[in-house]
């Protein structure tokens, strides 16, 4: 009998462990409220993107709370601020874990800044996903509890570049990069075309980040006869190039990337801002589907919010879904484990603003379907073209 | 030639602008002994200002200039004298300790009252494209070079002529025995900090009349202090000038060897001429009696 009593108390004690064990991993979660955690620029120039990814967040906890929360539990919305600097991220994201004890993360900052957090992520073992700067080292090799919603970089300037050179046979290019891990980025995707196509680059310049005058590097531009120009700056950048340009009396095909395609952007340049080529992920703001999020925010956001908002809240939005939905998949009792067995399920989940998201079987990575868009001076917009 | 006269005159131009950020530099330094590491800051949040004005009260140009000049003169008087007046008296590194501090509390606060988009300060002036034959300049560039030489000028006359600028010269060659003349050195440091603050606003309205507003304009600050260093850093109408020698050398740099010597060719120029002369091209060498 004693024998007996021994036994069952230690299968109760480790039964007990084991609860434990489990309640452990699945923090932030009470009867009434669910947490999930984000670190972004909030301020310094690359709010820009960290501001809107946050509000593209909020619209999609916003929408989710006020259909009810998910299963009952009203989701709480942790924000942290890391100025873009990745001690801070790393900084940031513990202290989302640790002391606001989220149980899931959205997010985070930029791709330096996220390729730095990795292992804290993965270590916490926290479902993840993220959306601000999608590189393929978050991906490759697959982390389990990470996952990322968009289309890497490369593959994007791969796409612009072959839209141009196909629309553009025997002309001549030029291209201008940043020093640093994004610019190092679009230059290795404009080269695989360079390789494949033979393209004739006849300027290739690289300026310092930060760097805020391009008058020399355009004049170079200029001199060397180029006709179709790859402006590889992010927002300011590009905006000093163009005018740059606008300048000097000349009007390349120019293309940019999505990082700058913000249509505030297209004001500032001016005229010299129109019919520029683009490539995304996420649908205009000009289109219905655009539009269409732009109505559904107004009754979400406040005044403030509402300019705060562009294509990074797009994709900021599709992410949350896509969790939000995964987490309201596991039922009553959500968990790490059913969190991110369920994300790995994510199959055709519709947002509206880019194409259907899908996950799989050890496949973290959505890989969204990529357009061509153009803009258009006189609608400060941009409109697909393919 | 078309290509030379073209960089110079686009050296020039964001010259100047480096050339009256490095002069609000040099007016602090030579009146309170400190170098400020918030001027970049100081030049964005006029700017800003400037913008805010344009936006919301009249984009009048006399408006604007007017508006900005104002704001400039009491955002100078209040750093003086709620954060810089306290450490009167403190250690130099605590007291450039407190300018780094005050650079990231302005760089930050952009985001908190404006935002981090960029914004173009539209005055109806600034932004047109004059062309001679091939060569293309904004009048917004014309203008700030003619600022500069105007302000050179203007600066040279106060400090050699009128009573508060010889105040200005006499406590930073020595605060005791001007405060033993009726010199009020705090008074004088108030007014170092204000002109300091207008000056070096005047060329952040400027860049964003050309160029932008937006929250990386702080970064100014980083470009033209080797100018300072470069002209002398108790230098006024050097630090000026200093300006002008490092858009120019950044330009023809670029120009000529390639994108990635533009931010480096001003920082070689410095070193070389630093080890020529240390106290910079138109400083004042410092003579200790031993």
């Amino acid at each position: 009998m004693m024998k007996y009593l021994a036994t069952a108390s230690l299968l109760l004690a480790s039964a007990h462990l084991a609860t434990g064990a489990a309640l452990a991993a699945d923090q932030g979660i009470t009867d009434t409220e669910i947490v999930i955690g984000d670190v972004e620029p909030l301020t310094g120039p690359p709010a820009l993107l960290g501001v809107a990814a946050s509000i593209g967040h909020k619209i999609a906890i916003a929408e989710a709370n006020n259909a009810g929360g998910i299963n009952g539990r009203k989701i709480k919305y942790v924000l942290e601020d890391d100025g873009y600097v990745t001690a801070r991220t790393i900084q940031g994201v513990k202290k989302v874990i640790d002391v606001d004890k989220a149980f899931a993360m959205l997010g985070i900052s930029g791709s330096g800044q996220s390729i730095a957090v990795m292992p804290v992520l993965e270590k916490a073992g926290i479902p993840t996903v993220i959306d601000v700067a999608p590189v393929k080292f978050l991906w490759e090799p697959p982390r389990k509890n990470v996952f990322v919603v968009g289309q890497s970089y490369e593959e994007g300037i791969i796409h612009l570049v072959n839209y141009l050179a196909d629309k553009n046979p025997g002309k001549k290019w030029g291209l201008i990069t940043q020093d640093d891990d994004y610019g190092i980025t679009v230059r290795d995707g404009f080269d695989t075309v360079v390789k494949a196509k033979k393209l004739n680059v006849v300027y290739s310049g690289n300026y310092k980040k930060g760097q805020q005058d391009f008058s020399s590097d355009m004049l170079q531009l200029k001199e060397s006869g180029a006709e179709v120009f790859l402006a590889g700056g992010i927002i300011g950048e590009n905006i000093a190039m163009m005018k740059e340009l606008e300048k000097l009396n000349i009007k390349p095909v120019v293309g940019i990337f999505w990082p700058g395609r913000v249509e505030p952007v297209l004001k500032l340049m001016g005229p010299a801002g129109d019919g520029l080529y683009a490539v995304d992920y996420v649908e205009p703001f000009a289109g219905p589907a655009g539009k269409a999020f732009l109505e559904k925010a107004k009754g979400l956001l406040s005044e403030a919010e509402m300019k705060g908002i562009n294509r990074y809240s797009m994709t900021g939005y599709a992410a949350a879904k896509v969790l939000i939905s995964a987490i309201e998949r596991c039922g009553k009792q959500p968990t790490w484990v059913c969190t991110i067995a369920e994300l790995e399920k994510t199959k055709n989940v519709e947002t509206g603003i880019m194409a259907p998201i899908n996950f799989g079987t050890g496949v973290r990575f959505s890989n969204q379907k990529l357009q061509i868009m153009q803009s258009d001076f006189s609608t400060l917009s941009f409109k697909p073209v393919n | 030639m078309q290509y030379f006269t073209q960089l110079l005159i686009s050296g020039l131009a964001i010259g100047a602008i480096y050339g009256l950020i490095a002069m609000g530099f040099a007016v602090i330094y030579k009146s309170t002994g400190l170098v400020n590491f918030a001027q970049g800051e100081m030049t964005m949040i006029t700017a800003y200002i400037a913008w805010t004005i344009s936006t919301t009260v009249s984009g009048n140009v006399f408006i604007v200039a007017i508006g900005a000049i104002i704001a400039a003169v009491v955002l100078g008087l209040v750093i003086e004298r709620v954060v810089m007046r306290p450490m009167l008296g403190e250690p130099v590194f605590a007291t450039v300790m407190v300018t780094i501090g005050l650079a990231v509390i302005l760089r930050s606060s952009i985001n908190f009252i404006w935002d981090a988009y960029p914004h173009g300060l539209d005055v109806g002036f600034g932004r047109t494209i004059v062309r001679i034959g091939t060569i293309g300049v904004r009048t917004g560039q014309i203008a700030v070079i003619v600022t500069l030489l105007v302000l050179l000028a203007a600066i040279w006359a106060f400090f050699r002529y009128s009573k508060v600028g010889v105040a200005m010269r006499a406590v930073a060659a020595d605060d005791r025995t001007a405060l033993l003349m009726g010199i009020s050195a705090t008074r004088v440091h108030a007014l170092a900090w204000a002109a300091s603050s207008v000056i070096a606003g005047i060329g952040g309205v400027f860049f964003a009349l050309s160029y932008d507003l937006s929250p990386a304009m702080f970064q100014l600050g980083l470009k033209a202090f080797p100018a300072t260093i470069l002209g002398g850093l108790d230098a006024v109408l050097g630090s000026g000038l200093g300006g002008l020698l490092i858009g120019i050398t950044e330009n023809l740099a670029g120009g000529y060897i390639g994108s990635g010597m533009k931010e480096v060719a001003g920082f070689v120029m410095i070193i070389v001429v630093l080890m020529i002369r240390p106290f910079g091209i138109f400083g004042e060498r410092d003579i200790e009696r031993v």
